[in-house]
């Protein structure tokens, strides 16, 4: 499967990752978290084989992601960046059919297998009654989830998305992410991803790895890694860490200039 | 000769959209239409107006012999190289709008067509002076089918430091590159300009007339040396289809979807050039061609590459030809160049649409 080994990556000069060895477990959700700057996306692209290391080796199946050609990378492994361009005009099943290009040769139209894959993706992700509509006029939810289709359009068993929830708002968010537990639950599908909601990924991960300044902090279940002395000393801030649901941690969080605020606020509880 | 206009997946569509095909058929037949009737307005229409009975009567080889000549050395071969350069800047401008994924992007824009301009410019006089220098009374149309091949080398090379001085990180970035485009084609029209004041001195009234783009003597040798080049475009262009959809996505996207992003861009970017330069090369810079049609094409045809491919091919056509037809029938017996007229045209849609963007 999918695993680093003492990778570092750099733009240009300036170094990003440090020294990361890691291994993404297959058919589990594994979130990456961390805070702004501390590598997330850049580890997310070097998994793509979209950054060549600086040293070490992003492996999948004991090979390196670098020495395998581009179209058979495209098979197994689909990635979703974190704001994905819209060609203009696009009608909802053009775009997620464009996930099949990597199955045909880079000349032929799709075929009638493929069009059958794009509908089954458009069910599975609910946008079957869109498939006719412009991209543009959907809302950011239903966005998120016609390019979540053309990712599984594309019939990998990995699928990375970077910070699939940023643009999102709450409801939104927390569709997509059971979207995507729900595909990992009932078709295997691996998934990596990183988050900012440190509650987001305690709920949905079955790992986490969290990353300080380019480099690995911890890896581990959600209950064993998110506990208040990591997130006072990768995010600093101040937090009391209840059990949520099923034994998942739950933070609640002060930054460190806020502490002396009052305590007595509205609290919800995400279910799903 | 061009792509299947529908696609499976299109073609299967109409259960959920019940006038699935046919708005494509209208479009395709409207346009073709149109170039027929600009086609024989053309062969019809100029200094002196033929009538019904006498065009046919010289298509059919039947004219008197004015009426043959006017037709088949004059006005058939004009018209229809302004098909193939309609063609020729419409296709390129639509090309490296979508390499680039910005709407603004033309061949004359990205100084494309300048540099293509200059080296033609520049071999013209020097060969011109060769070709006197050794035989005085033969310096008649110094070699018109040379004339593109440096067009296009000046074209390749312009295109290729736009492309290069246009990448941020490793990527290309829109914005520069057309920034760079758009000072590099004002500086290659000063060196042009200036080329011409220096040693242009016996041939001015000829370089400028080309230099805005003219259809004017255009014989078949124009023609000629032209469609090779169009036949090369439209091929590749047909096999580049399906990259293009995917070249739409994000950079990054695009290279998770198994396509190789630099060699395909760097192959439609070579596509474009070649055409935009060859028309350079014989009939001059024609501006607004490449930017209007495809901005048409788009609106009418939606996201469906194949269509827009058509359309652009047909209302490139039409555009090139309606422009020339105008230039040489309004002030008759004076000419007005089809980049004067297609610039007249093309300049106030082309505030509309910058008026637009959002």
């Amino acid at each position: 499967m999918l695993r680093t080994e003492h990778l570092s990556l750099a733009y240009g000069d300036k170094p990003v990752v440090d020294n990361v060895s890691l291994a993404i477990p297959e058919g589990g959700i594994t979130c990456l978290l961390g805070p702004n700057g501390s590598g997330k996306s850049t580890l997310l692209k070097s998994f793509a084989g979209l950054l060549p290391p600086r040293s070490g080796q992003v492996f999948l199946d004991n090979r390196p992601v670098a020495q395998w050609d581009r179209r058979r990378l495209a098979l197994r492994l689909a990635m979703l960046p974190q704001k994905p361009i819209v060609p203009v005009g696009i009608r909802v099943r053009d775009l997620i059919a464009l996930g099949r290009f990597p199955h045909r040769k880079w000349w032929q139209r799709n075929l009638t297998t493929d069009d059958n894959v794009t509908i089954d993706a458009m069910a599975m992700t609910g946008v079957s009654d869109l498939a006719e509509r412009p991209v543009e006029a959907l809302s950011g939810g239903q966005q998120q989830r016609v390019w979540i289709a053309m990712a599984l359009a594309q019939e990998t068993d990995i699928l990375l998305l970077d910070e699939p929830t940023t643009f999102l708002d709450w409801g939104y968010q927390l569709e997509v992410l059971e979207l995507l537990s729900t595909l990992n639950r009932q078709h295997g599908l691996t998934v990596v991803m990183s988050l900012h909601d440190l509650n987001q990924a305690a709920q949905f991960a079955d790992r986490v790895a969290v990353l300080a300044d380019g480099q690995l902090d911890t890896i581990g279940s959600p209950a064993k890694v998110i506990t208040e002395s990591l997130v006072k000393r990768v995010f600093r801030v101040h937090t009391s860490i209840t059990a949520g649901r099923e034994g998942r941690p739950f933070c609640t969080g002060f930054a460190e200039s806020a502490q002396s605020r009052p305590r007595q606020r509205p609290h919800c509880t995400t279910t799903y | 000769m061009t792509h299947p206009a529908t696609t499976p997946n299109r073609a299967s569509s109409p259960g959920s959209r019940p006038s699935g095909a046919s708005p494509v058929a209208r479009l395709f037949l409207a346009g073709g239409l149109g170039l027929a009737i600009v086609l024989v307005a053309g062969v019809q229409l100029g200094a002196i107006n033929l009538s019904w009975a006498q065009v046919w009567a010289g298509l059919t080889g039947d004219g008197s012999e004015h009426v043959q000549r006017v037709i088949f050395e004059l006005r058939l071969p004009r018209t229809l190289t302004g098909v193939l350069i309609g063609i020729h800047f419409a296709l390129s401008g639509w090309l490296l709008q979508l390499l680039s994924r910005n709407p603004l992007a033309e061949a004359g824009i990205l100084g494309i067509s300048a540099g293509a301009s200059l080296v033609a410019v520049v071999a013209f006089i020097i060969g011109d002076w060769l070709v006197s220098s050794t035989n005085p009374y033969d310096n008649t149309s110094f070699a018109l089918q040379y004339l593109p091949l440096f067009a296009m080398a000046g074209g390749l090379v312009t295109a290729l430091a736009v492309y290069f001085l246009g990448m941020r990180h490793g990527h290309l970035s829109p914005v520069k590159m057309t920034l760079t485009g758009a000072v590099i084609a004002g500086m290659l029209h000063a060196l042009t300009t200036g080329a011409l004041a220096f040693w242009g001195h016996a041939h001015t009234e000829l370089v400028a007339q080309w230099l805005a783009g003219s259809l004017y003597g255009a014989e078949w040798q124009h023609l000629h040396t032209l469609l090779p080049w169009t036949l090369i475009g439209l091929a590749s262009i047909a096999l580049l289809v399906r990259p293009l959809e995917v070249m739409q996505l994000d950079d990054e996207h695009v290279c998770t979807l198994g396509l190789g992003l630099n060699r395909w861009r760097a192959f439609a970017l070579l596509i474009a050039t070649l055409l935009a330069a060859s028309a350079v090369g014989v009939v001059g810079p024609v501006g607004f061609i490449g930017l209007l049609i495809p901005h048409i094409s788009r609106r009418l045809a939606g996201a469906n590459l194949p269509v827009q491919l058509v359309l652009c091919v047909l209302l490139g056509a039409v555009l090139a030809v309606l422009a020339d037809l105008l230039g040489r029938t309004m002030f008759s017996p004076y000419e007005v160049p089809v980049g004067v007229v297609s610039a007249v045209l093309g300049v106030p849609f082309f505030l509309y649409l910058l008026s637009r963007q959002p």
